[in-house]
């Protein structure tokens, strides 16, 4: 058993994997910080772009002629697309490392976003849509590398962290671009079809900056660049690949995350693009108004997700993996239900207080998952994580498919589609029950096997 | 003598309802009192431009639909253009709703003037900002108090007929296109620049 080494040249204290075991968010130290820096930021501008098209939509559907079917089919194109993408950025980052993974991705799909102003009709807007939401894929990468960084104790911490303050983009994106708008309109005096067309060029260029930060100055592993263990043969690293892409898929708890994330950021991701407009009709108030309450919804990530992931790490430090279970069962069905509160609301103030505490427990229920996946599978991390980021965008398709698509709108209102995805959630938030860990036990069971030496290090770490 | 006096206190409780309520008035309860024809700048079944185009509107008291309705308190009439139902349809943000206030049918004003019982034309461009879709005219009549107290319209209650089409101009243009190609072109000639100097490091 090595004792954490004391004379290694960082400046924050590292495992014997050289992963760092403390968590200081408000520093740049490279390469942990830093790293932390890169991932959230790049990130950030993922979702700013993929969400930047909801608060200009009443400009774009004019122009487009869209009608309410082409745009619910867009915003589930949006997802669609990264659903492919997140499953394939699992194995890349195994391959290539996080940072590459990264910025290509980033720097792959800034054309698409660029080509937002080459709209003319409802097609282009769903193809657009799709390959724009092609760059959530980061998100996977975000979440490899910083299980990548730091150690066991703090990972849920700082995935929650970087998570949470990248979700941000998409709140931020919808105070932003009206803005963006109005100044276009009326400082630059552009018409309103040519207004939203420039404004998508600060997205893209924000994207491209961030990857190209990502590529100079990120590093994959606090020993510098990612290495897969076979650099020596590259039959026995197509191998490993295979091998590694199989064992996450057949570990079963790999899907029952996927499911779980599912009901808890692919209900947010659903909600971002609903409540703007929700609030707009049902209760008669203004675009820039609806925006700012839809925005503050995706601000609370700031505190929320970061929040989840510090309860996750804490209850993991008191009782291990049981604790990161049940904390994460209850905060994701309180989540459910305060989301069919918010169906059955009437009032305006109602419905905001409602919404306030529905973006906190749903936001921290998502970082408390990504406290739960690192634990899964330390070969398969891209894998695991890939699924579990791929099920969060399959969530958001199926609820907003079922309940807040064009042909569901002739059946029920969206107050009561609202209300029924919060039972959903509660419904689909039961299968974390079956999660079990041989060496940490499950929510109703003690773990089979005596912890092993590593184990034992390990639980001795996070007691530090 | 009596139809008057029973119309009046039927307008007079209307209109206190009105100064309660202010716009929240339901359309049914308007008086379609007001002839209204709307004709454009160019030969029927062709579409107007958006900037370019204009429409003659010519309006006046209609003498039978007004028989027995005070119309002493009328003050401005306000213009609009309003969505055809062809181009409402699965757009719930330009339906009709009884209530006024939350009425989206009509969207774009064309002009406001105060009113007067005949000889009224104004010539009205279609403006820029105008979207691509099928429109009627729609003339509403505010009273002193800045309520809705009657309207008139181009079409037929089925708002079937003498309806026009507008097509929009669009924002794209070639500048914007080669911009947005450039950067494009950016984009990914620096990924591959990047990724082909880390294989050259790697090498050396």
């Amino acid at each position: 058993m090595q004792p954490p080494s004391k004379t290694t040249p960082f400046s924050l204290p590292v495992d014997s994997d050289h992963k760092a075991t403390k968590f200081r968010p408000f520093t740049i130290s490279p390469p942990h910080m830093r790293a932390f820096h890169l991932a959230w930021i790049s990130l950030f501008s993922c979702f700013f772009s993929t969400f930047a098209i909801p608060p200009l939509l009443p400009a774009i559907r004019r122009d487009l002629h869209l009608t309410a079917a082409d745009v619910g089919r867009a915003g589930v194109a949006s997802f669609a697309g990264s659903i492919f993408s997140r499953l394939a950025m699992g194995p890349i980052c195994d391959l290539l490392g996080p940072c590459a993974a990264t910025a290509a991705f980033s720097l792959l799909t800034a054309p698409a976003v660029l080509s937002a102003s080459f709209m003319s009709n409802s097609t282009s807007f769903i193809v657009i849509r799709f390959l724009i939401g092609f760059s959530l894929a980061n998100f996977v990468a975000c979440q490899f590398w910083m299980s990548s960084m730091f150690s066991n104790n703090v990972v849920a911490v700082a995935n929650g962290v970087a998570a949470g303050w990248a979700s941000v983009g998409s709140g931020f994106t919808q105070l932003v671009m009206p803005l963006i708008y109005s100044f276009l309109i009326n400082t630059v005096n552009l018409s309103s079809s040519t207004a939203w067309r420039v404004a998508f060029f600060v997205p893209a260029f924000f994207q491209t900056v961030t990857a190209l930060m990502v590529l100079a100055f990120g590093q994959d592993l606090p020993d510098g660049k990612y290495k897969r263990s076979s650099n020596i043969t590259g039959q026995i690293s197509k191998e490993n690949a295979f091998t590694i892409l199989l064992n996450g898929l057949k570990n079963y708890r790999g899907w029952i995350l996927g499911l779980t994330y599912g009901f808890c950021f692919g209900v947010e991701l659903t909600t971002d693009n609903i409540l703007a407009q929700y609030f707009y009709e049902r209760f008669n108030l203004d675009i820039k108004t609806a925006g700012a309450i839809a925005a503050s919804f995706g601000l609370a990530n700031i505190v929320s997700r970061p929040a989840g992931g510090l309860v996750s790490d804490e209850m993991g430090r008191r009782f291990g993996m049981r604790g990161r279970l049940w904390s994460l069962w209850v905060v994701q069905t309180a989540a459910g239900l305060l989301c069919f509160l918010l169906g059955r609301s009437n009032s305006l103030w109602g419905s905001v207080l409602v919404v306030c505490c529905f973006s906190f427990f749903v936001q921290a229920a998502s970082g408390l998952t990504f406290g739960v996946v690192p634990f899964v599978s330390k070969r398969s991390l891209g894998v695991i994580s890939g699924m579990t980021g791929s099920g969060g965008t399959i969530g958001a398709v199926i609820t907003q498919l079922l309940l807040f698509s064009g042909s569901s709108g002739n059946y029920m209102s969206t107050q009561t589609s609202i209300s029924l995805m919060g039972i959903l959630m509660v419904f689909c938030t039961l299968p974390l029950t079956l999660l079990y860990f041989p060496h940490s036990g499950g929510m109703f069971c003690r773990p089979n096997y005596p912890p092993t030496h590593q184990q034992h290090y390990d639980h001795l770490l996070q007691c530090q | 003598m009596e139809i008057h006096q029973s119309s009046l206190v039927i307008s007079l409780i209307l209109l206190s309802g009105l100064v309660a309520t202010c716009y929240g008035v339901p359309f049914t309860s308007l008086n379609k009192t007001i002839g209204i024809t709307a004709t454009p700048s160019i030969p029927s079944g062709q579409v107007l431009k958006g900037g370019e185009s204009t429409l003659t509107i010519s309006w006046s008291l209609n003498a039978t639909s007004s028989v027995g309705i005070d119309t002493s308190d009328y003050r401005t009439v306000e213009i609009k253009l309003c969505y055809a139902p062809i181009s409402q349809k699965d757009r719930g943000w330009r339906r009709t709703e009884e209530e006024l206030q939350k009425d989206k049918t009509c969207q774009h004003k064309i002009v406001e003037r105060p009113y007067n019982p005949s000889n009224n034309m104004y010539t009205a461009t279609i403006k820029k900002d105008v979207p691509s879709a099928t429109y009627f005219v729609r003339l509403y009549v505010h009273n002193s108090h800045e309520e809705v107290v009657a309207f008139g319209d181009t079409t037929d209650a089925m708002k079937m007929t003498n309806l026009f089409e507008v097509v929009a101009v669009t924002g794209r243009s070639i500048g914007l296109d080669i911009a947005s190609v450039c950067f494009s072109a950016f984009s990914i000639i620096s990924m591959l620049g990047f990724f082909i100097l880390e294989k050259r490091r790697a090498k050396t």
